[in-house]
C-alpha cells in the first residue's frame, strides 16, 4: 500500500525546495565540472544547518529519528536541483551499517558525527565491474587491497567495506584518516569519487559469511531508495525544463509544444516521472518489511530508466541549445549517469529482483 | 482491519464460494450463448448478495456506497473470471447516464433494476466509420419527424450490440453548425424496426464489436437525453463518468508470475531461460514497472479514502500496461518455440500469452488511443498546445472532406 504525505513530510519537501531554489545555480555548478574534488559547498553547509545529515537517524545518536521517507523527500529536492553532494546517501548509508551491526562504542564514536555532518561516510563495496566486490583482504582486523571510484571518497572520514577472510565476505568499518585516497576524473566530478588503497589499514569487523552479504545488499538498498528519490527529482525537473521549452521555442510558426512528436515525447517523460516517483515512495514505505528488497530493486530499476531517458529526451526536445555547455543540460546527462553506477547498476538490480521474484515463487 | 480491508475479504469470500458455478473453470468450453446465459445467472446473484450498483443511488436499487467499495470489489471479481464481459459497458457508462440524464425516474429504476440483475444489456452507440478518436466528426444524424426524430446512418465498433436491448446514441442534428455544436444524445430501443445489428470479427476470431445501422429509426423526443445541440457535453460526461475503475497492472493479460513460471520451464539454445539475461531484465522491468503502476493505484485508493481527489497520474494505466502486456506476451511466444504456435482462440488473455497477444491491439484502441492518451496527458495535464485542427469553427457541412 502506497502512502499519502503528512503535514510535516510535506513541509520538509516544499522547505528543502524552496531553500535550494534559491541557492543553486547553473553558472555555479558548472565550473565545478572541470575540478576534481569540487563540491557545491553551500549545498553542504545547507544540509548540516537544515539538518538533513540527521533526518533518518536516531535521536539517540544526534538525528531527528525520522526515516526514509523523509530523506527521500530532501534527496528529490537535491535531485531536483542538482546540488546534491554525494554524502548525503554516503553517510546515511554508512551510519545505517553501524547502526545495524556496530557495537555501542563504535556507534558512539561515529553516529552523532555523522548526524551531524562532522564527519562524512563512504560506502566502499564496489570493485571495477563488481558491486559487491570483495577482493579486498581481511586479516588480523587489517585491510589491504583497492577499492575503485567510491562515492565520496576524496572526503569521507570513514567507511563500510567488503572484504575477504580467506573464503568467508567480511562487513567491516575502517577508518579513513590514513588511507591513499586516488581521486579519479569523472564526467561528474562533484560525486567526488576516488579509489582508496587500503594498506595494512586497522578495520572493525561488523559481519561475516552469509549474513555480511545479505547485509551489503540491504545497506545498498537502503541507499538505492535514497537514490531513487534524487532520479526522480532529476527527471522531473527535466520534464518541467522541456515543457517550458516546448511552450516558448517556436518554430514553423508554433510553439514546438504543437507538434505530436514533441509533445508525446513530453508525455512520455511524465510517464517515466511518475512511474520512478510512484516506485521510490512505495519502496520508502516498505522500510523493515519482507519485500522492502524487491520493492528498493523496484524503484531503482524504474528511476534510473526515467532520469537516463528524460535526460535523453529532454536535450533532444531543446535542438541545438540542448548540447551546448551554458544550458547545463549536460549537467543532468552526466548525474543520470553517476547515479546509474552508484549504488549498483540496472545489471546489479535487475538480478537481484528476479532472483527475489524466483524464491518468491519456489 | 480497515472498513475497506473487511469489506474486501467479505467480497472475496462471496466470490470464492460462487467461484465453482460461475469462474474461469465453469466457464470453458461453453458457446457464447451459453456463457452469456451464465453470466445473467451470474449477475442476478451477485444482486443478491449485495455487490451490484455498489456506488449507485439506493434509491435507483443500488447500495449507495462510495468508489472505494466498487473497485475494491471489481479488483476481487477480476482475478475470478467471472462471465461478466457482456454486461462491462451496459453498467459502467450507458446505465449511470441514464441514471443522471433521464428524468422518467421510474422507468430509469426499472432499467436499473432489469440491468443489474442482467436481463437488460444496454450498449454506447458512439463511434462511426467517420469518427473514432474524433468522435465529433460523426455523421449518423437525427432530422425532426412530427412530434419526434428519424435517425439514418451507421454507427461502428459498438460493444455487444448483439445483445443489446437498449442503447444511448450521439447523432448530428445540425450540420450547417461547427462539429461539437450539431450534436444531440438520445437513448434507443435496439429492438425497433430500422436497427440492423452486424458482428464484426476481430483479429482475435471473437465478435463483441457490432456494426449497427440504422434507417429511418423513429423515436420519440421524450428518448432525448441533452438539449438539441448540447449532444456533445452529455457524450462527454458518459465517457468520464467511471471515474473510479478497477485498473489492472498487467494490462488485462496475463500475470508476470505466469512469464516466470513459463521462463522457469523454458530453455534458450539448451539452457535455461531464466538464466539468460534478456529474459531476466524483461521480468525485473515489467515488474517494476507494474510495482509502479500498482503504488500509484493504491495511492489513489489512498487518498479517496482520504477522501482526497485521486492524482491525473491514474490515467497513466491503461498506455503502460496495455503496451507493455503486448511486447511481453510477443516474448512469451518465443520462450515457448514450437509450442508457442498453439493456438486457442478462446483461452482466456489472462492465462494464454497467444490470445492476450492477438488481443492486446484492440486494448491499446479501445477507450481511448494511445495517441489519444498521449495527447490527453500533453494538454490536460502539462498545458501543451492542441494540435493544429484545421476544422475548428468550421460548420461540420463546410469541413473539407
Amino acid at each position: 500500500m502506497s502512502i499519502l504525505y503528512d503535514e510535516g513530510q510535506q513541509a520538509i519537501a516544499s522547505e528543502s525546495r524552496r531553500i535550494l531554489e534559491a541557492h543553486v545555480t547553473t553558472e555555479a555548478l558548472l565550473p565545478l565540472l572541470e575540478t576534481r574534488d569540487a563540491i557545491f559547498e553551500p549545498f553542504w553547509t545547507i544540509a548540516k544547518e537544515q539538518g538533513w545529515t540527521a533526518v533518518a537517524l536516531p535521536e539517540a545518536y544526534g538525528g531527528l529519528g525520522l526515516g526514509l521517507v523523509e530523506l527521500g523527500l530532501v534527496s528529490h529536492q537535491a535531485g531536483r536541483s542538482l546540488s546534491g553532494a554525494p554524502f548525503l546517501t554516503a553517510s546515511f548509508g554508512a551510519a545505517r551499517a553501524i547502526l545495524d551491526h556496530g557495537d555501542e562504542a563504535l556507534k558512539q564514536r561515529w553516529l552523532p558525527v555523522l548526524a551531524a555532518g562532522e564527519a562524512i561516510g563512504a560506502v566502499a563495496f564496489i570493485e571495477g565491474q563488481r558491486v559487491i566486490g570483495g577482493g579486498l583482504a581481511f586479516e588480523d582486523g587489517k585491510l589491504r587491497g583497492t577499492k575503485s571510484a567510491v562515492t565520496g571518497g576524496t572526503r569521507a572520514g570513514v567507511a563500510i567495506v567488503t572484504a575477504r577472510d580467506g573464503d568467508e565476505m567480511i562487513l567491516a568499518v575502517a577508518e579513513l584518516a590514513d588511507v591513499e585516497r586516488r581521486p579519479i576524473e569523472s564526467f561528474d566530478n562533484s560525486r567526488c569519487a576516488a579509489d582508496l588503497v587500503f594498506a595494512e589499514t586497522p578495520a572493525i569487523e561488523l559481519l561475516r559469511g552469509s549474513v555480511a552479504e545479505a547485509a551489503a545488499v540491504h545497506i545498498l538498498a537502503l541507499q538505492a531508495v535514497v537514490t531513487a528519490h534524487e532520479q526522480t527529482g532529476g527527471a522531473e525537473k527535466l520534464l518541467e525544463t522541456a515543457r517550458d521549452y516546448a511552450l516558448t521555442r517556436r518554430a514553423f510558426g508554433q510553439p514546438i509544444g504543437a507538434f505530436q512528436s514533441v509533445k508525446h515525447r513530453i508525455a512520455e517523460i511524465y510517464a517515466l516521472v511518475e512511474l520512478a516517483r510512484a516506485g521510490a515512495v512505495h519502496a520508502a514505505s516498505r522500510a523493515g518489511q519482507d519485500d522492502f528488497i524487491a520493492a528498493a530493486a523496484a524503484a531503482r530499476i524504474q528511476a534510473t530508466d526515467g532520469y537516463d531517458t528524460a535526460a535523453r529526451d529532454c536535450v533532444q526536445i531543446h535542438g541545438g541549445i540542448g548540447v551546448t555547455w551554458e544550458a547545463g543540460l549536460h549537467l543532468h546527462m552526466r548525474r543520470a549517469r553517476s547515479l546509474a553506477v552508484e549504488q549498483g547498476n540496472l545489471f546489479f538490480w535487475e538480478d537481484v529482483l528476479v532472483d527475489r521474484l524466483r524464491e518468491k515463487a519456489a | 482491519m480497515s472498513d475497506v480491508e473487511a469489506y474486501r475479504e467479505r467480497a472475496r469470500a462471496w466470490l470464492e464460494s460462487v467461484a465453482p458455478r460461475f469462474g474461469r473453470a465453469a466457464r470453458a468450453g461453453l458457446s457464447e450463448e451459453e456463457d452469456l446465459a451464465l453470466g445473467r445467472a451470474y449477475l442476478k446473484g451477485r444482486f443478491a448478495a449485495g455487490y451490484s450498483g455498489i456506488n449507485w443511488p439506493v434509491e435507483y436499487g443500488g447500495q449507495g456506497l462510495s468508489p472505494i467499495e466498487k473497485v475494491a470489489f471489481d479488483s476481487e471479481e477480476m482475478a475470478f473470471g467471472m462471465p461478466t464481459a457482456y454486461f462491462s459497458i451496459s453498467l459502467g457508462m450507458p446505465v449511470p447516464i441514464i441514471m443522471r440524464f433521464c428524468e422518467d425516474k421510474a422507468w430509469v429504476r426499472e432499467r436499473v433494476h432489469k440491468a443489474l440483475t442482467g436481463e437488460e444489456i444496454w450498449c454506447q452507440l458512439f463511434s462511426e466509420p467517420a469518427g473514432g478518436s474524433d468522435l465529433a466528426g460523426l455523421r449518423t444524424r437525427a432530422e425532426t419527424d412530427g412530434n419526434g426524430w428519424k435517425i439514418n446512418g451507421q454507427k461502428l465498433w459498438t460493444s455487444w450490440a448483439q445483445y443489446s436491448d437498449y442503447g444511448v446514441i450521439v447523432v448530428r442534428t445540425d450540420p450547417t453548425v461547427p462539429k461539437h455544436k450539431g450534436l444531440t444524445y438520445f437513448w434507443v430501443d435496439m429492438k425497433a424496426p430500422g436497427v440492423t445489428v452486424r458482428p464484426i470479427k476481430l483479429a482475435g476470431g471473437d465478435s463483441h464489436v457490432n456494426e449497427v445501422f440504422f434507417d429511418d429509426v423513429k423515436i420519440g423526443d421524450d428518448h432525448r437525453m441533452s438539449p438539441v445541440g448540447g449532444g456533445f457535453a452529455v457524450a462527454m460526461a458518459t465517457l468520464m463518468i467511471e471515474r473510479y475503475v478497477a485498473t489492472d497492472s498487467a494490462g488485462f493479460g496475463p500475470r508476470l508470475d505466469l512469464f516466470v513460471a513459463l521462463a522457469e520451464a523454458a530453455e534458450i539454445n539448451g539452457r535455461p531461460a531464466i538464466e539468460d539475461g534478456r529474459i531476466r531484465q524483461q521480468i525485473a522491468r515489467n515488474y517494476a514497472m507494474r510495482n509502479s503502476l500498482d503504488a500509484i493505484t493504491a495511492r489513489a485508493m489512498t487518498m479517496m479514502q482520504a477522501g482526497m481527489e485521486p492524482g491525473p497520474e491514474g490515467s497513466l494505466n491503461k498506455l503502460v500496461s496495455v503496451r507493455s502486456r503486448q511486447k511481453l506476451s510477443e516474448l512469451a511466444i518465443d520462450l515457448q518455440g514450437a509450442t508457442g504456435l498453439h493456438f486457442d482462440a478462446h483461452a482466456p488473455v489472462k492465462q494464454d500469452w497467444g490470445a492476450s497477444w492477438i488481443n492486446a491491439p484492440t486494448g491499446r484502441i479501445a477507450g481511448g488511443a494511445d495517441e489519444m492518451l498521449l495527447n490527453t496527458i500533453a494538454e490536460k495535464i502539462l498545458g501543451l498546445p492542441q494540435d493544429h485542427r484545421p476544422d475548428k469553427g468550421v460548420p461540420f457541412n463546410r469541413i473539407p472532406a
